[in-house]
């Protein structure tokens, strides 16, 4: 718990620090950093009950979505407000950094599989936010025609 | 409605269109958004197409007279992020479809929005760094190596921000603060053994990982934009690419003075 807790604090800093280098509106930042903190979160308990870093990561973005959406239509802002600095502790930097070392080692096979994996976790975040955002253009689409 | 005001009505949309697009968008927004505009004042025929490096907008009154057709295209040259002026943009729109404000005044608001100032860069680099070392912690470091990803991280925030802003192209501005952060995690790795070179660099680029781009190509590619999103997905490979070679580059060039097997 305290560890969740502790992850929790960290992630919702430095998704607040992102805001800020994306130029957030002010009165938006905390909530950024709720999404981006909820998000990992969850990310960091899918871990650590599943073996697939895909898996965890589909699951931490659809929250930063789901959270931003709600958000969004709280302050009446574009979603990419929120879901932009959330979803950057979740983004593959990792995986790259050491595909990248595995080249320089000359280790193709390893290079490969960890390519390809951040390449799927990218994969898995972009899947998750497009069912969030498809599922609202749906909801808007209905609240159309019901006006 | 004469054609002079038709005309400035498309020039607005598109105004408008480029403001989002240059500060980082999806292309879908940026589509949706000229259309509203230019639906709110009576043209029943509103075509749009965005990519990342352009847009292109027909529209036309009703009725078979050709010359009312107008049509533009804008070509969009740089791109980086602002989410500010978006989501001031998308305030604008709303106000102007739902209002009848002048077409002279929607101007005018666009260029303030347009002028808008972003935070100062020593705020930003130091936010940077803020950012940069919680990640680092994210991912299992230690109080040293949060405090070298913090200084690190510093550094290549101001470095990439100030040369983006001179001009550079963000190619080279990634080989440079790649080549930034591998270069002062070595140095941080000698004042104390518990400072791995790995986690300070793993913290330090992540201020430059190009993830928007990266989800953002999947998105488009999923949502049927296909050009869009091979446009993103370069832009993204692009940057990882730039950011390997700076590091990577630094890295060798260790490697090859200490006499190999550091990895």
């Amino acid at each position: 718990m305290i560890f969740l807790l502790k992850h929790f604090l960290y992630a919702f800093t430095c998704t607040i620090g992102f805001a800020i280098l994306f130029n957030t509106p002010k009165s938006s930042l905390i909530k950024a950093g709720f999404s981006g903190a909820i998000g990992w979160t969850v990310y960091t308990i899918a871990n650590n009950s599943s073996p697939s870093i895909v898996f965890s990561t589909f699951a931490g973005a659809f929250f930063v979505a789901l959270s931003g959406e709600i958000f969004a239509i709280i302050d009446k802002n574009p979603i990419t407000v929120y879901i932009i600095p959330g979803i950057v502790p979740l983004v593959p930097g990792y995986g790259l950094y050491y595909t990248m070392r595995s080249i320089l080692a000359n280790d193709y096979g390893t290079a490969a599989e960890r390519g390809s994996e951040a390449f799927m976790v990218a994969i898995a975040i972009a899947a998750a936010l497009t069912i969030i955002l498809s599922l609202n253009a749906y909801r808007k689409r209905r609240l159309m025609r019901i006006k | 409605m004469n054609l002079v005001n038709q005309k400035k009505l498309l020039v607005m949309a598109i105004y408008a269109g480029e403001i989002m697009l240059k500060n980082g968008a999806e292309t879908y927004r940026v589509e949706d958004t000229i259309i509203r505009l230019c639906k709110s004042r009576n043209y029943p025929y509103v075509e749009a197409y965005v990519t990342p490096t352009g847009i292109f907008v027909s529209v036309d009154t009703k009725g078979q007279e050709q010359k009312d057709m107008l049509s533009s295209v804008k070509r969009i040259k740089s791109r980086n992020i602002n989410l500010n002026k978006i989501a001031e943009v998308n305030d604008f729109s709303r106000k102007f479809v739902e209002g009848d404000m002048s077409v002279e005044k929607a101007m005018q608001q666009l260029k303030k929005i347009d002028e808008l100032p972003s935070y100062p860069l020593y705020f930003q680099a130091f936010m940077g760094g803020i950012a940069s070392a919680f990640v680092a912690l994210l991912f299992g470091a230690n109080i040293l190596e949060f405090i070298s990803a913090l200084a690190t991280s510093v550094i290549v925030t101001f470095t990439t921000k100030k040369l983006s802003e001179s001009g550079f192209a963000s190619f080279l501005n990634n080989i440079v603060g790649g080549s930034f952060a591998a270069f002062f995690a070595i140095i941080f790795s000698y004042l104390h053994p518990n400072i791995h070179v790995d986690k300070v660099i793993i913290g330090a680029i992540m201020v430059m990982v190009p993830g928007v781009a990266m989800t953002n190509a999947v998105r488009d590619t999923i949502m049927g934009d296909l050009v869009s999103g091979l446009a993103r997905g370069t832009e993204a490979l692009l940057i990882a690419i730039s950011i390997a070679f700076g590091v990577g580059f630094v890295l060798r060039a260790w490697i090859f003075f200490n006499g190999g097997g550091i990895l």
